[in-house]
């Protein structure tokens, strides 16, 4: 039968190497997905999620089960990843660069041979989706992503924000009618 | 692009209803709205249409899932590493190895103060300080002796002056 997270981590605790490592894979394409989608970057999200997964390994003794070990260590991931975003706000020579090619171009295998012209609307929009989405406050980025890219519910995302229901809902409402106005040309 | 605006009061809701999070008596209520305004049936439909533009999801090969596990071994065995030391280090300060370690201070803190000031050392003294113990007092009456000689001198001094005194 196969041993819950929280048996794991209990192991784990105890010094079971192979129990962390079967947490790792257990949650390391959804930690990975997550932190593309915050950072666009395949290098930058496997850095964050191992990064989070090495602070998990670290502070596993203080993890105390009052939360699942989900929602635990999924805060710790997206607080790496704000931390990532407001980083990469203070230096200049990451920014936002209209010259530069996106790394999510590079990090997606075309399903079908596009025409030059679809590869330029199709690179111009992702750019402004990127800057759509780096324009939101954090919070309220955090809340998007975590809904409309990963699809958890208000109340895991409450959970995992320490916020109230109705605070998501309200960042939620917000982010969207912000990304409704910038990408307005898209609709 | 001109955006027709939705009813203000029903935006909240018509962004819960386009993630399925509107609980049943308002979304029948919405639903019902939505049979009737054209401005947030527009509004629902922007919101289908664009949203998904938004999501990018990337699907890496297996061979990046392969190195990316191995990496995250090497990189916890590095922490583990340099966690061991500073944690044998630390060990000595556990709780349960307090009161050993409070001892075996307390005890190197008392012989190092007993020890200088020679608490521990025997009050006989050796052989040849006790020799010079028993001079030492002779020495002294030493300047005694030699005034009684002189006042001896004296005397036999008087006698050789005046013989007829004696």
């Amino acid at each position: 039968m196969r041993a819950g997270d929280e048996e794991l981590v209990r192991l784990a605790q105890g010094g079971n190497e192979q129990a962390f490592e079967e947490l790792v894979e257990r949650h390391k394409q959804k930690a990975y997905h997550i932190a593309f989608d915050f950072c666009r970057d395949r290098e930058d999200a496997k850095d964050l999620s191992q990064d989070a997964f090495l602070k998990a390994f670290v502070n596993l003794k203080n993890f105390d089960g009052r939360s699942s070990f989900y929602t635990w260590f999924y805060r710790i991931l997206v607080n790496l990843c704000l931390d990532y975003k407001r980083r990469l706000k203070r230096s200049p020579t990451d920014s936002f660069d209209e010259t530069s090619e996106p790394q999510m171009e590079r990090s997606h295998e075309p399903s079908q041979p596009r025409s030059p012209d679809q590869q330029v609307l199709t690179r111009q929009m992702s750019r402004r989706v990127d800057a759509a989405l780096q324009a939101l406050p954090a919070k309220q980025r955090t809340a998007f992503i975590l809904k409309n890219h990963q699809g958890l519910s208000i109340k895991e995302i409450a959970e995992l924000m320490q916020t109230a229901e109705g605070t998501v809902k309200v960042h939620l409402h917000r982010a969207v009618t912000a990304l409704r106005h910038s990408l307005a040309e898209f609709v | 692009m001109q955006l027709l605006s939705p009813c203000t009061n029903l935006e909240e809701n018509l962004v819960l209803f386009h993630y399925g999070e509107l609980p049943p008596p308002e979304r029948f209520s919405l639903e019902q709205h939505l049979s009737g305004c054209a401005n947030c049936t527009a509004y629902l439909k922007d919101l289908n249409a664009l949203l998904p533009l938004t999501v990018k999801a990337d699907e890496p090969p297996e061979t990046f899932w392969m190195d990316y596990s191995r990496e995250l071994r090497h990189k916890i065995a590095e922490v583990r590493e340099r966690r061991f030391w500073p944690a044998r280090f630390a060990a000595f300060f556990q709780p349960r190895l307090l009161p050993a370690f409070g001892a075996v201070v307390v005890l190197a803190l008392a012989l190092t103060f007993t020890l200088g000031k020679r608490i521990w050392q025997s009050d006989e003294l050796p052989r040849e300080e006790e020799a010079l113990m028993e001079v030492l007092p002779v020495a002294e009456d030493l300047d005694f002796f030699k005034t009684m000689d002189v006042l001896d001198n004296l005397d036999v001094l008087e006698l050789m002056a005046n013989p007829g005194a004696a």
